[in-house]
């Protein structure tokens, strides 16, 4: 029982770290330029399918070259699909609703698109490290451990980047104040794109590190679409602290609910949990009115 | 150095300014006074590249900036003060005093002007590492004009300084804005409520209904009957 419990924290915590990773995307999509990417769950399998690809590859099958080459691509991809697909809808009237419509379709297109080029089937990809950590009853999988680390690393990255350089700053300063940001002389249009594309590097890589676990098929982004949305309106809108939060939570929500009543009642759990926060706190754990 | 010729500005559908020039040289001070709600902000954003619609011609040393954004106006050496401020509010002093610096031209003198700044403003040095929203009104007005001149700015658009001041910190703006300008940066500015600027003054213009309704040097405004009752606000 005691080991049990353990275990369930220990598989709470790991889930929570990935969640925490592609979460604070999305918030910080929603927190720089109000706009909701539908598409988000759809850029969680491509890291998947990069990653897959990139490992096909003879020499470039170790986890080192894939994460460091699939990094840039998700990056220029975000950049460019911002650019071509968001940007120009901004200026429009009700753009809000047009980027979600947009997304949408970019999601639908993409899932389409991975089953012609992979098929249907799921795919998986080798453990980054094999074996486990032993200590009487006691497992814990190596495998276990790198998502973690890699997972934290990636935020520590993301909140290292955001503090200590210009782009960085000036993406917070977007946030906190646009025509601030304005005034001081900060391109809002580019601001918008590096944060969709930072984002979409997160979500790649919080699919790159469950791909090993949970295997990748071509419509197994949107529970992560759903996820992340739950986390980030749980959180706080557009709030970072809070999204890291609710990540934990919900994390730990999920292997709890899962180990005692059945993985099918983690989802039930999961919105009763949001809409009894959402109606005690409409604006979240962390978010602010207005 | 800056030359408006004929400037029309709307918000949406909003005629705001009807064919406004004016002439602001090399180093001086220029006052523009006026009832609120008359556009005189409309007057600076424009210039600076924050109004979306603007028709007509804004020389900046010979080059026409019209329609411009802030981003490259900035670069360029054009800077706004915002009279709300429009400060980082969960950034520190330090933070926005960097952003400040944030333009392509701006970045080399970050070091040197982040110096000056702190002589000026000797109350931000002590508090570089206080958020922004947690300052008073006083200091985060020193902290918005501190952050225009981390811009290397030649011409600044400074809006109402005094807005939310105490009295007793008005004194303090107009010491300011006159060593701001000894340093060589032009000036433009929208204030009455600062008698002290007011006399800084190379030269005033009167805004009134998006027009520009008197413009001379600071004796003709005061010999002007129409424009003494602006001054007392009657």
């Amino acid at each position: 029982m005691f080991i049990e419990i353990i275990d369930v924290i220990i598989s709470g915590l790991i889930n929570g770290s990935v969640y925490a990773l592609m979460a604070v995307g999305l918030t910080l999509i929603y927190g720089v330029s109000k706009a909701f990417n539908f598409a988000y769950g759809s850029f969680y399998s491509l890291g998947g399918y990069i990653a897959f690809l990139l490992f096909s590859i003879p020499f470039f099958n170790n986890y080192f070259v894939v994460l460091c080459l699939a990094a840039p691509v998700l990056l220029i991809f975000g950049f460019f699909i911002e650019k071509l697909l968001v940007a120009p809808l901004r200026k429009r009237d009700d753009w809000e609703v047009k980027v979600m419509m947009i997304t949408l379709g970019l999601a639908l297109f993409l899932d389409n698109s991975y089953q012609v080029v992979f098929g249907a089937r799921m795919k998986s990809l080798p453990s980054m490290l094999e074996g486990n950590f032993e200590m009487g009853e006691f497992i814990l999988s190596y495998q276990d451990v790198m998502i973690f680390i890699f997972s934290i690393g990636g935020i520590l990255l993301f909140r290292w980047f955001l503090n200590n350089t210009r782009t960085g700053m000036s993406v917070r300063a977007v946030a906190q104040n646009p025509a601030g940001a304005q005034i001081v002389g900060i391109p809002k249009d580019f601001v918008f794109a590096a944060t969709f594309a930072i984002s979409t590097v997160m979500v790649g890589m919080g699919g790159i590190l469950l791909a090993q676990k949970y295997f990748i098929t071509p419509a197994g982004g949107w529970d992560i679409l759903v996820k992340a949305w739950v986390i980030t309106a749980f959180g706080g809108m557009g709030s970072i602290k809070g999204g890291l939060y609710a990540a934990f939570i919900v994390g730990m929500l999920e292997a709890f609910v899962g180990w005692y009543f059945g993985m099918t009642w983690t989802l039930i759990a999961l919105f009763a949990v949001l809409l009894t926060t959402l109606a005690v706190r409409p604006q979240g754990l962390m978010g602010k009115w207005g | 150095m800056i030359k408006v010729h004929d400037l029309n500005a709307y918000y949406d559908d909003f005629h705001v300014l009807k064919n406004v020039s004016l002439n602001v040289g090399k180093g001086e001070v220029v006052v523009m006074l006026g009832p609120n709600g008359h556009g005189k902000s409309t007057v600076l954003k424009s210039i600076c590249g924050l109004v979306e619609k603007v028709t007509g011609n804004i020389i900046y040393d010979g080059e026409n900036i019209t329609g411009l954004g802030s981003e490259k106006l900035v670069n360029k050496g054009i800077t706004y003060i915002a009279e709300n401020r429009e400060l980082f509010p969960e950034m520190t002093v330090l933070e926005n005093l960097k952003l400040g610096a944030y333009s392509q031209s701006a970045r080399p003198h970050e070091r040197e002007n982040l110096e000056k700044v702190f002589t000026l403003f000797p109350r931000l040095a002590d508090r570089q590492k206080q958020l922004a929203s947690t300052m008073s009104g006083g200091e985060a007005r020193m902290l918005a004009i501190a952050r225009g001149l981390m811009s290397n700015a030649d011409f600044l658009a400074i809006d109402e300084p005094s807005l939310g001041l105490q009295p007793n910190l008005r004194d303090e703006v107009a010491r300011i804005i006159k060593e701001i300008n000894t340093q060589g940066i032009t000036v433009l500015v929208v204030e009455q409520n600062i008698p002290q600027i007011t006399e800084l003054a190379d030269k005033i213009y009167v805004l009134e209904e998006g027009m520009i309704s008197f413009q001379g040097s600071k004796e003709e405004a005061l010999g002007n009957d129409h424009l003494k009752e602006i001054f007392l606000g009657m």
